[in-house]
């Protein structure tokens, strides 16, 4: 390829503007560049004082800073132009799969990522080194690794540089990047290194590198912690695991509570199937940790962590004239007490709090959480209850399967006064008796309300053990049963929650973040979530993803067919020459202003 | 040597002492000297007759005047007293530039040696700096030719600088003068003839016989150091001329510097004050006793 093949202007036109250079030149010329020189007076040389140069057709002066000026102009001239080099070689475009899977270890001894990136380093040599070639990465989300690089050896050396992470890859999103790489008809091929097969037909310039032989796996799927019971000081784990491997294995969970073994169970898994383990009682501690054996080659999964801490206590406003009635449910185990008179009360102290309980009151507007009203005043004009007090209430009906009812022996229940409700808009009755509804509940807005015609708080205790156990169901079905956390995801983004500023990886790394920003936890571990006071919040995060967990299953990833670009045959790729010739300007320019501006200091003549 | 300027050797010091000042008019000294004195004294000058009248001295009747008249006269004789001479050096940044050119060295060098034909002699000198920067002499005269060293470590203390109104300047120094003498003014003139003449004239109406003294270099001659485009920065005003100098730039702008030259000349001949330009192209000792005449020296 000669030289005047290889070369090309993206906007000849510009070219005319070389017609323009004579009058920049008569324009330098023109301009006044003297050098200062004191004398001793100038009043000889006022008469002499225009200057010839100053003249349209003045002496011109061919210095060098002249020759060089009109260099940086026809360099300008030329950029403005957008010359290009014509580079033949196919750009080629390498997909490597990082994801979580590629850790897996092949029957080789070696990962499936080490396999994927000898494998390209393979082909790369195979390849005309002389194209282009761009990287991208596939978790947690497909990237692009730099920029575009310069041939098979900048290709391999950022090969080098890549990592697998603890995150899952995003099918749906890894196969619009690969139809979008079918799609370009530049690139010459694309090398795609991955576990994940390619749906057949496979594109014509897909070079698909595979490193997913089925390995039989056993993994960890859920890792949930929950109190034993509402209020309940123990907490009770809840581990899946699965067998992902042709034959039946026994699988067994050790559980270790700050590194101290707090429980182990087993369960035969059939192959393909999924078992699950149970925990109770666990002693209470900061980080667990579930270690699943017999070990395998992909040790991720084989490991899951809870936070202790993520089984939050509840925290219940109870606002009455009498607040003493609470002082029974703040002895629970795992609540958080707050009273407050009626008159005290205001709609901010709900922001602190999972539910609240109204007895003997009401609120003005509302509440915006989970709300247990107990004994309404007949004026409440939020929930416009209608009640009708008795001397004695005695209830009549109640469902067999209710969250509100399980475990309660009405018969046993001994009540004297209270009031029962008439019919209401969206609250039902649960509990009711000759009079009407007893116990009310409804969902409004996402929120939970119950109304209770009686007050069960004096009764609370051992003494009256089916009131007992009525209050724990009111207070858990209020608490939302949410109790509990099946933790967080690999490779899914955390808003960083107020108060927090900085985040200590798995690996001790301190990150600044603010709150309110994205946080993408990559690798598998405990978090700490530090502020400006207080001791760090932990943060469990897990793989708990058994489609990644199955090796032996992997569905291939379709390339949409219409999507397919012709292979540009002898694809070239212009090489942009502007971005030199601008470098080259502003060297001249440094350069001159180095040289020659320096030498305009005064002089004396 | 001795502090003095390198072109006062010991010959050119000898020559020195074989000159002297020689004013157009006479002028009242301030003691004994070489010079006559508009005073009435003992010398041998005859100056006037008077009547004789009691107590004067018989040796100066005139006898012979008695003998055509039958009255007696004595004869008056002029005093011979010392010159008061006032040099003044302009020091001034335009003395300054072009460096290369030396004419503030030359100036110095210039006053020093009229310096010493005034000490040689007999007279008073006082020298006085306009302008410039460090310690002036003291505003007195000083008598002896030893004194010569002292002059000159004095100015060789100072340098040019800063901006210079020369008339004013002069008027200044003209206040604090309480005797006539023999003026010498040093400078390079480069301002408008009419200042130029304001200031010589004023020591030309304060019965002062004046000799002005121009300096000019002689790369400031020929505009050295200005060539193609150039901003002329005058070295007191600070005034930027923008011009383009080429061998008729040049011609013309040494024409110019010679014109001004010359109107000072005209104007001091037409005033009666002496008037001598040096250029230090030319040999300092050489040009000084060729042009004795022109400073108003005599041998």
């Amino acid at each position: 390829m000669g030289l005047f093949n290889s070369f090309g202007l993206l906007n000849p036109g510009a070219l005319w503007f070389l017609a323009a250079v004579p009058a920049l030149i008569a324009a330098y010329l023109a301009r006044e560049r003297p050098r200062q020189a004191t004398v001793s007076s100038v009043l000889a040389l006022r008469a002499l004082h225009v200057m010839r140069g100053q003249r349209f057709g003045g002496r011109p002066r061919f210095t060098w800073t002249f020759f060089l000026e009109l260099a940086a102009l026809g360099l300008a001239v030329l950029a403005m132009a957008g010359p290009y080099l014509l580079r033949r070689g196919a750009p080629i475009a390498i997909v490597l799969d990082n994801s979580a899977a590629m850790q897996a270890a092949t029957p080789a001894g070696k990962s499936r990522f080490e396999t994927a990136v000898a494998a390209l380093d393979a082909a790369l040599d195979r390849a005309d080194s002389a194209g282009a070639v761009t990287v991208y990465l596939t978790a947690p989300q497909p990237r692009q690794m730099g920029g575009t690089l310069d041939g098979a050896g900048a290709a391999r050396e950022a090969i080098a540089h890549a990592r697998t992470v603890d995150a899952p890859d995003d099918p749906a999103a890894l196969a619009t990047l690969l139809g979008q790489l079918n799609s370009d008809p530049h690139l010459g091929r694309i090398l795609f290194a991955s576990y994940r097969p390619i749906a057949a037909p496979v594109p014509a310039r897909f070079t698909p590198i595979g490193v997913g032989d089925p390995i039989g796996n056993y993994a960890i799927g859920r890792f949930i912690l929950s109190r034993e019971t509402f209020g309940a000081a123990a907490l009770h784990a809840t581990i899946t695991v699965a067998n992902f491997s042709p034959a039946p294995a026994t699988l067994k969970v050790t559980l270790e509570g700050d590194g101290k073994p707090v429980g182990a169970a087993e369960a035969e898994t059939a192959a393909g199937a999924v078992a699950t383990l149970d925990f109770p009682r666990l002693p209470p501690a900061a980080v667990y940790r579930a270690v699943l054996t017999p070990g395998d080659g992909f040790m991720l999964d084989n490991t899951a962590y809870a936070t202790g801490s993520s089984v939050k206590s509840v925290a219940i406003l109870f606002v009455s004239p009498t607040p003493a009635d609470g002082a029974s449910l703040g002895a629970i185990p795992g609540i958080t007490l707050v009273t407050r008179t009626p008159d005290q009360y205001t709609p901010r102290d709900l922001a602190a709090c999972d539910l609240a309980i109204f007895e003997y009151a009401a609120p003005k507007e509302l509440p915006g959480v989970n709300a247990l009203l107990v004994m309404p005043p007949p004026d409440d004009p939020v929930f416009r209850l209608r009640a009708t007090a008795a001397a004695r209430v005695a209830i009549a009906n109640w469902p067999a399967i209710d969250p509100l009812t399980d475990g309660v022996n009405f018969r046993l229940l001994n009540m004297r006064s209270g009031e029962y409700f008439g019919g209401h808009p969206w609250m039902d009755a649960v509990v009711s008796g000759a009079g009407g509804g007893l116990l009310l509940s409804g969902v409004r807005g996402g929120r939970r309300y119950v109304a209770a015609g009686f007050n069960p708080f004096p009764y609370l205790g051992r003494g009256n053990l089916p009131m007992s156990i009525l209050t724990l169901n009111l207070m858990g079905y209020l608490a939302g049963f949410g109790a509990h956390t099946g933790g967080y995801r690999t490779g899914e983004a955390w808003l960083v929650p107020a108060g927090v500023n900085a985040i200590i990886r798995p690996s001790g790394e301190r990150v600044p973040v603010s709150a309110g920003a994205l946080f993408t936890a990559a690798t598998q571990g405990v978090y700490q979530l530090a502020g400006a006071a207080g001791a760090p919040t932990l943060r469990a995060v897990n793989l708990t993803d058994l489609g990644v967990s199955d090796l032996q299953n992997v569905p291939p990833i379709a390339i949409a067919p219409g999507a397919q670009a012709t292979p540009a045959a002898g694809a070239t790729m212009r090489q942009p020459l502007a971005p030199w010739l601008l470098a080259a300007i502003l060297g001249l320019i440094v350069f001159e202003s180095l040289f020659v501006y320096r030498r305009r200091r005064p002089v004396a003549a | 040597m001795l502090g003095l300027p390198e072109e006062f050797t010991s010959e050119f010091i000898a020559r020195l002492e074989q000159l002297r000042i020689k004013t157009r008019r006479e002028y009242a000294g301030v003691g004994k000297g070489s010079h006559l004195s508009p005073r009435r004294g003992s010398s041998l000058e005859f100056s006037d007759f008077r009547h004789y009248s009691e107590g004067d001295d018989f040796r100066y009747i005139d006898w012979g005047l008695y003998g055509r008249t039958d009255k007696l006269y004595i004869k008056l004789f002029k005093e011979e007293e010392d010159l008061l001479t006032y040099i003044f050096i302009d020091a001034s940044a335009s003395m300054g530039f072009p460096e290369r050119d030396r004419k503030f060295s030359s100036a110095i060098a210039m006053a020093l040696a009229l310096a010493y034909v005034a000490l040689a002699a007999g007279d008073r000198v006082m020298i006085r700096v306009l302008g410039g920067r460090g310690a002036p002499p003291p505003p007195a005269f000083v008598y002896g030719r030893h004194r010569i060293v002292e002059l000159g470590r004095t100015l060789g203390g100072i340098h040019p600088g800063g901006e210079l109104d020369l008339a004013a300047a002069l008027a200044r120094e003209l206040i604090s003068i309480r005797r006539a003498g023999k003026v010498f003014l040093i400078s390079d003139f480069l301002m408008m003839p009419n200042a130029a003449e304001r200031a010589l004239g004023l020591f030309n109406a304060a019965n002062m016989d004046v000799t002005a003294v121009q300096v000019l270099g002689a790369g400031e001659l020929d505009g050295q150091g200005l060539s193609g485009d150039v901003e002329a920065v005058d070295a007191e005003s600070g005034e930027r001329v923008r011009l383009s100098m080429g061998p008729r730039e040049r011609a013309r702008y040494r024409e110019s510097l010679l014109r001004l030259a010359r109107e000072i000349r005209v104007f001091c001949f037409r005033n009666g004050l002496h008037y001598a330009l040096y250029t230090t192209d030319k040999n300092f000792q050489d040009f000084f006793l060729r042009a004795a005449s022109e400073f108003g020296l005599a041998h």
